[in-house]
């Protein structure tokens, strides 16, 4: 199947993200590896997936899972060779699917050679390609952002004496990109990997890149600059390649990422994922309408990319304190689930293994506006394991099988990189792949068949939204247009069935084909159209003029 | 001609289908189809506040606010709705209601709010009166299985949204049924419940409710479903007095009860004109429902303290200024226009007594607590046997009650908050002592 040669390719993907590491071993040291993540490459095309985002593969001394990189040009041995992606690479593409990439931008590991050379002394070349100081007073407004093992953003380097810049971890420090020779070595970087032919990049922590006194040092004019630089290069000498944005802030902040269609094609809508579980557990549409109308308009060629869960701590920092403790009490009663401003869980036992429910967050994902990203695993209803530490506990091996190692490695069940789930609800003999394909019914024959729904209209991936305000506040309904098509999304966020009344007369005439089974519904008149929901049931109508 | 008994029975049965298409008519009335609608959009709640009104416009908006506020500061996270069952009025007050609802189209003004908060509203058919709001408001938190559920007063002036919190949290998180104010009041406010309504109750009833005849409450759902499936709306509950009859029933039903001390309270008292409907409304349903409960009360001795949030014998405020020569007044002058209805009523050593002191001087005037009661006691057991109408048996006690006043008045005008307090305190022992009094009284009347 060849790629589309659509440049806004990324606008109709389904995206799933998945870690080399976590997904197959092809070799039996326990970790998983390329040649495991190609063998599964027709797993992921059954699914229906359209692209694969890798996390980091580079070499590193891993101490923020590969947020850590010690070289950019390499990949960590561990996952194989640079040949082993390039076949990777090959398959995706004859499979159509496309390969997003990390780059980390922001800052590198302090066992880069770069930042090696950088604190040898302060006379050396590479000295000021990172942020040096010597005083930890600079930059006063900044928030650190890992409050739980951060107290400052500089840190002390007894080796050159003096504090370097950090965001996240100490042993992660800054770039320097009022440096245009760090400029132009990051553009040479992406370059290396776009002419292996990788479809995009997820540019990792992008608010950051540049710091001045007296701001919180986030979404600076100049970090802009730098996105619009590398964007315009981007395009000229590799069209149809894509740059999707990690900015964990506020829409009317995260807009700014899209400039004009000359910054960002993509941006995750953090603040929308915490409020669609707070919406599914307040039985309220409130949280998810509430944002989505603070969302604002972005340029035409760009995209917002939806989740419902990555490998990452379930952000609350883009939500008030009320809504944190609501969330905290709702989904992390137990405060070992917690992590820096966050809950550290996996969609199933979020949602108790709740199917219905599981349902309707993957139905609102699929069908709100945006492009959605799926986090391996969390197709089959995988479980998570909070005795491990830091968000390792929702990195664990993919469950293939309820064999050896669930299928994932031949190796001793010791050596895995991190131990499979074992408990009776979601450990791997109950949740797997193969005994979900043998079963008509399972979460993953549904998953398919919503995402083969998903990719049957281009509506869902660029049409417009307009919200339905039925009174009834548990139905959260909406209409996806895009020229003349016209698909209504409705959806019961409460537990109980429910009777709700829509407002449908501009649509006077049209006959409803639920997207699902085809079947047809009664015809819209000038009447509030009836619809009855049972507990969690979602429907999508494609509308008509017969 | 003749009738049979089989006339008479089918005649019964006449008119107990008559009575049951009524009823049925009236849960029509009061569930319209639009409301109906509403609450269907609401569906189940946790909390539900319930305001009936009537041309309330000048009041409700503080009212509604203060709901609005105590919704989203103590129960944020709480389903809950507002309920406005509504006489008729054309003041605008539904729409003042309504417009406090908060939803993804209209924000809240200040607060932030995690949920949507429904208000509706619904005029119901009837006469504006209190127990057919009430009924309205049971019945919307029944459909809508609240849990916990709160009474306003739509003219509070001085409402505050804490009011929402000490009514409700005891129902919501410890599990009382009945939740009933006590409040800081002026210090010859209330008289009619100082003089009469709390110390009969109390004596009655063996329980210190400080006001049995709330106009703001709290009460679990099981508690209003209770009440509302026992049928007091077939014997008057539609009547002004509804609140009453729920503490009663309450009482009866030896539910969990609960006081909470809301503060001050503004625009209790009546004015004299509004004696007679005010006595109709607490008064008739106190004396009927002591027909029903008799096996209760009758075997009820001394009266047990209700566990109280807040204070239990507030402070007083300043009195309110009151007219005693005018009470006096209309004492003797109702005592001797009335004479011939007070020999059906009273015995005639009571009666003869009212007469004498009616011919006391301004100064010298006194209505003692031991006379009061019995006149009280007297009045009781009349209306049980309904020796004259029992609405004129209501209308009489009017002069008897203003003479009691112009005493309680005369009595507590220097006193301290503690004076006062005993004095009431006495007057209810004086309820407690005597009612073997009534005891017999009630009887020689079956």
């Amino acid at each position: 199947m060849p790629l589309t040669q659509d440049v806004l390719w990324y606008k109709d993907a389904i995206i799933y993200q998945v870690h080399v590491r976590t997904f197959q071993d092809s070799n039996g040291d326990g970790i998983g590896d390329f040649q495991g993540l190609e063998q599964k490459l027709g797993y992921l095309q059954e699914l229906g997936i359209t692209a694969i985002w890798l996390m980091p593969f580079f070499p590193s001394p891993l101490r923020d899972d590969g947020y850590d990189i010690s070289d950019y040009c390499a990949v960590h041995s561990s996952y194989g060779t640079l040949d082993d992606f390039r076949k990777l690479l090959e398959s995706a593409h004859n499979r159509g699917i496309r390969v997003i990439i990390e780059m980390v931008l922001n800052h590198t590991s302090d066992q880069h050679p770069w930042f090696q050379e950088s604190r040898s002394s302060r006379d050396n070349p590479r000295r000021d390609w990172y942020v040096w100081s010597d005083t930890d007073e600079r930059y006063k407004g900044t928030r650190i952002i890992f409050l739980d093992t951060e107290k400052s953003n500089w840190a002390w380097d007894p080796i050159s004496k003096a504090y370097y810049w950090h965001r996240f971890f100490s042993h992660q420090p800054d770039l320097n990109y009022d440096n245009p020779a760090v400029r132009e070595k990051m553009w040479e970087l992406m370059r290396f990997w776009l002419d292996m032919g990788v479809d995009g990049f997820r540019l990792d922590a992008v608010p950051y890149l540049v710091e001045r006194e007296g701001t919180n040092c986030e979404n600076l004019p100049e970090t802009h600059a730098i996105i619009k630089e590398l964007r315009r290069k981007l395009d000229e000498q590799y069209p149809g390649r894509m740059l999707l944005a990690e900015a964990n802030q506020w829409p009317a902040d995260l807009r700014p990422y899209f400039g004009d269609g000359d910054e960002f094609n993509m941006a995750f809508h953090f603040p929308l994922m915490p409020r669609m579980f707070m919406g599914v557990k307040l039985e309220d549409r409130k949280p998810i309408t509430e944002i989505l109308q603070q969302t604002p308009e972005i340029p035409a060629t760009c995209q917002w990319s939806l989740f419902l869960r990555n490998h990452d701590e379930l952000t609350l920092e883009m939500v008030t304190d009320m809504e944190r403790d609501y969330m905290y009490d709702m989904y992390a009663e137990d405060k070992t689930m917690r992590i820096n401003l966050g809950i550290r869980r996996r969609l199933a036992p979020l949602l108790q293994n709740d199917r219905r429910r599981i349902e309707l967050m993957n139905g609102l994902l699929m069908s709100l506006p945006g492009t959605p990203i799926v986090y391996y695993g969390d197709e089959i209803g995988m479980g998570d394991n909070i005795n491990l530490g830091d968000r390792n506990g929702v990195r664990t091996p993919m469950q293939w099988s309820g064999g050896w190692n669930a299928g994932f490695s031949t190796a001793e069940p010791d050596r895995l990189y991190a131990p499979l789930i074992q408990n009776p609800v979601y450990g791997y003999p109950a949740v797997n792949v193969l005994s979900q394909l043998g079963s008509e019914h399972s979460l993953l024959h549904w998953m398919q068949r919503i995402i083969m729904v998903r990719r049957s209209s281009p509506v869902f991936g660029r049409g417009s939204i307009e919200f339905l305000h039925p009174v009834n506040h548990r139905i959260l309904a909406y209409v996806r247009k895009l020229a003349n098509d016209v698909i209504l999304a409705v959806s019961n966020l409460s537990g109980a069935a429910q009777a709700v009344e829509l407002d449908l007369r501009r649509y006077k005439g049209n006959i409803l084909i639920e997207m699902f089974g085809k079947n047809i519904f009664p015809r819209v008149t000038e009447q509030p159209y009836l619809l009855t929901l049972g507990p969690y049931q979602f429907f999508w109508f494609k509308l008509r003029k017969v | 001609m003749e009738t049979t008994a089989q006339d008479e029975t089918a005649s019964g049965h006449t008119r107990v289908i008559r009575r049951e298409n009524k009823l049925a008519q009236e849960k029509e009335n009061l569930l319209t189809d639009d409301f109906l609608r509403q609450l269907i959009n609401v569906g189940e709640v946790d909390i539900l506040v319930g305001l009936p009104t009537y041309n309330n416009a000048k009041t409700i908006g503080l009212v509604v606010q203060s709901v609005q506020s105590g919704i989203l500061r103590w129960f944020p996270r709480e389903r809950a709705v507002i309920i406005n069952a509504d006489g008729g009025s054309r003041d605008g007050t539904p729409e003042l209601v309504t417009g406090v609802s908060i939803d993804d189209v209209r924000p809240a003004a200040s607060l932030h709010a995690l949920r949507t908060l429904h208000s509706v509203s619904t005029k119901y058919a009837s006469t504006p009166e209190s127990g057919t709001a009430l009924h309205s408001i049971f019945a919307a938190a029944e459909l809508l299985r609240a849990k916990a559920c709160v009474v306003l007063s739509p003219d509070s002036e001085n409402i505050q949204p804490e009011w929402l919190s000490r009514l409700v949290q005891p129902v919501y998180k410890d599990g009382y049924d009945l939740v009933a104010p006590t409040y800081l009041r002026h210090r010859f406010d209330g008289l009619l419940v100082t003089n009469l309504l709390y110390p009969m109750t109390r004596a009655l009833y063996g329980l210190r409710i400080r006001e049995p005849y709330p106009s703001e409450f709290g009460f679990s759902g099981n508690l209003g479903s209770q009440f509302l499936a026992q049928n007091h709306w077939e014997d008057g509950a539609n009547q002004p007095g509804g609140e009453l009859r729920f503490t009663l029933a309450a009482i009866r039903q030896q539910c969990r009860i609960r006081q909470a001390f809301l503060g001050s309270k503004e625009h209790i008292e009546r004015r004299a004109a509004e004696m007679v409907p005010a006595l109709r409304q607490t008064v008739g349903p106190l004396f009927s429902s002591l027909e029903s409960d008799f096996a209760l009360w009758s075997t009820v001795t001394g009266s047990q303290p209700v566990p109280t949030t807040g204070p239990e014998t507030p402070e007083l405020l300043e009195p309110v200024r009151v007219n005693r020569k005018r009470l006096r007044e209309m004492f003797s002058t109702g005592v001797a226009e009335l004479s011939s209805v007070f020999q059906t009523i009273l015995t005639p050593s009571t009666l003869a007594e009212l007469q004498r002191i009616a011919g006391q001087s301004d100064v010298t005037f006194e209505y003692p607590a031991e006379l009061w009661v019995k006149t009280v006691y007297e009045f009781a057991a009349s209306y049980q046997k309904a020796v004259i109408s029992r609405d004129h048996i209501i209308q009489a006690l009017a002069p008897l009650f203003r003479g009691r006043a112009c005493t309680f008045i005369a009595e507590n005008r220097n006193g301290s908050a503690n004076d006062v307090e005993n004095n009431v305190e006495g007057l209810c022992l004086e309820f407690e002592r005597l009612k073997p009094y009534l005891i017999q009284m009630w009887k020689s009347g079956q």
